[in-house]
């Protein structure tokens, strides 16, 4: 599905990422944990193509996408929900929800898919007419989410879903993720502070450090070994 | 009381003038935070195309709306490539600063140019309908300031649908929200802004033809621009609708100023205006906020 190898990033003269390679199948959730710096939402932004790189490649189902620009990455099925959410805070909830369905292929489709992300997120389809700016933090991120549900993803990156939310409701938008993943095999890539939450619901995980892959396992193994307790959970 | 409503009416018949040159210079700085003082400019080469147009054809100038829009849609596109599109890289202070000092540059550039071809002299278009008016009792509205609100209410209004109610609509408020959020649902956001700025231009061409109608000369464009720049303040940057409301504001505020004082100060009383609202209300009349 996607196969990132051996990437180099630059922040101008600053280099943020260093040979970084992973790859991520079919169906997988997989999470890509670090501390606050390391370089994960760095790795979601090349992916999606915002941030050009300087070295190796990216590959969306064995075709090259880090040669073309970003708005076309979303038609190879990649969709980024971003940290911070960045919903168009002036607009509806409805509104938003359309701009996920933008793309071509997509726009047929737009009730249904209207109709799917009210089912997960029952509470959009009661704030429909509303600004997106009048939600509570908690709907905004189920909003970011089923607004990048709506292009209908291959793969969804997600970026830092809990940043300033209650632990139930990071919880419950978790479960909600799982619940996505399965019935469409959609693919999806989390990028997480929070280490345990986020390898509880993956496949495998990556460790990444001072813009360096350190580290990879199964989710549960990750869970267990002894560098993630002393680094990331406080165990040890 | 009579010579008030008079006044009154005159000057929200300007206003809805008024709004219509204000309509492109806002959509253009609130999408892609260019300030496209040149507007000014293009409203008055429209007027001087009309007056050319009318000169050769004698036909009705509103027709001319449907030749000068496309017109204009097109020098917008060729100018957006050429000087413009360099631009969108740079943040969004540098934006403004820059794309100013180019389209200033532009403005001087278009009202030399009018110089050239037209003269100084005062032109305007004469129909067989200019100077008669429609009487209301006692109050009387010339026929080409009621089409000018008629056709004001009908741009905007068409342009406010387009912004609600189709895709690329919203994908213009959304790049004009954010670059990197709308870049993200697919949106390509340069060929969103080459767009939205030839539109843009194309609204320039509507005040042009109604412009031509009364008494104007090159230097009408720093007028129009400045007009252009009390609505874009008045109705907060962004806000379609309060273009519309901010365009008649102006015209009554001003004819509010002919009638108090006089004549010769009815753009002071804009001008201050302008002052008034960036110090108490800076989010403009309608804005939500800064």
């Amino acid at each position: 599905m996607l196969e990132v190898h051996r990437v180099d990033v630059h922040y101008g003269d600053i280099q943020a990422l260093w040979n970084v390679s992973f790859r991520v199948e079919d169906g997988e959730i997989v999470s890509l944990i670090g501390s606050n710096g390391a370089g994960k939402t760095t790795v979601l932004k090349t992916i999606s193509g915002i941030l050009g790189l300087t070295q190796g490649s990216v590959m969306i189902d064995g075709v090259r996408s880090d040669t073309i620009k970003a708005y076309q990455i979303v038609e190879r099925g990649v969709s980024l929900v971003p940290e911070g959410r960045r919903l168009f805070r002036d607009m509806t909830v409805l509104e938003n929800l359309e701009l996920g369905g933008y793309i071509g292929k997509a726009r047929p489709r737009k009730d249904e898919n209207l109709k799917w992300v009210f089912q997960m997120f029952p509470i959009l389809d009661k704030r429909v007419h509303q600004l997106a700016g009048t939600l509570s933090g908690g709907e905004q991120q189920m909003l970011a989410i089923a607004r990048g549900l709506m292009s209908e993803p291959k793969l969804l990156l997600v970026d830092e879903l809990s940043l300033g939310l209650a632990p139930l409701i990071v919880k419950h938008i978790y479960m909600t993720l799982k619940e996505i993943n399965r019935p469409k095999n959609t693919t999806i890539l989390i990028v997480e502070q929070n280490v345990r939450l986020a390898l509880e619901i993956s496949d495998r995980g990556y460790i990444i450090e001072n813009g360096r892959i350190t580290g990879e396992g199964k989710g549960s193994e990750l869970l267990r070994s002894d560098k993630v307790k002393s680094a990331y959970l406080a165990m040890g | 009381m009579l010579r008030f409503i008079q006044i009154l009416s005159y000057g929200l018949l300007n206003g809805a003038l008024y709004s219509l040159v204000a309509l492109g210079l806002s959509l253009v700085f609130g999408v892609m935070n260019y300030l496209m003082v040149a507007h000014g400019g293009l409203i008055m080469l429209a007027a001087y195309t009309t007056f050319w147009a009318f000169f050769y054809t004698h036909m009705d100038p509103f027709l001319f709306i449907l030749v000068v829009t496309p017109l204009f849609f097109i020098i917008g596109w060729i100018l957006f490539k050429v000087l413009f599109q360099s631009l969108m890289k740079f943040p969004e202070g540098e934006k403004i600063k820059n794309s100013l000092l180019i389209s200033f540059g532009l403005l001087l550039i278009f009202s030399n140019l009018a110089i050239l071809f037209w003269t100084a002299d005062e032109r305007a278009v004469t129909t067989i309908y200019s100077g008669k008016v429609l009487d209301v009792f006692g109050v009387r509205l010339p026929y080409i300031g009621l089409g000018g609100v008629a056709i004001a209410i009908i741009v905007i209004s068409a342009l406010h649908l387009f912004l609600t109610r189709t895709y690329f609509g919203k994908a213009i408020r959304a790049v004009s929200l954010d670059h990197e959020a709308a870049t993200l649902m697919g949106i390509n956001v340069s060929k969103v802004c080459l767009v939205a700025f030839s539109i843009g231009f194309a609204l320039a061409g509507i005040p042009g033809v109604i412009t031509s109608l009364h008494a104007f000369n090159p230097a009408i464009s720093f007028e129009l621009t400045n007009k252009a720049l009390i609505v874009l303040i008045l109705a907060g940057v962004g806000s379609i609708k309060g273009v519309l409301i901010g365009g008649f504001f102006l015209g009554a505020i001003e004819a509010a100023g002919v009638y108090l004082v006089g004549t010769p100060y009815r753009e002071v009383f804009g001008l201050i205006l302008f002052v008034l609202i960036l110090m108490f209300r800076p989010q403009g009349l309608a804005g939500k906020r800064a």
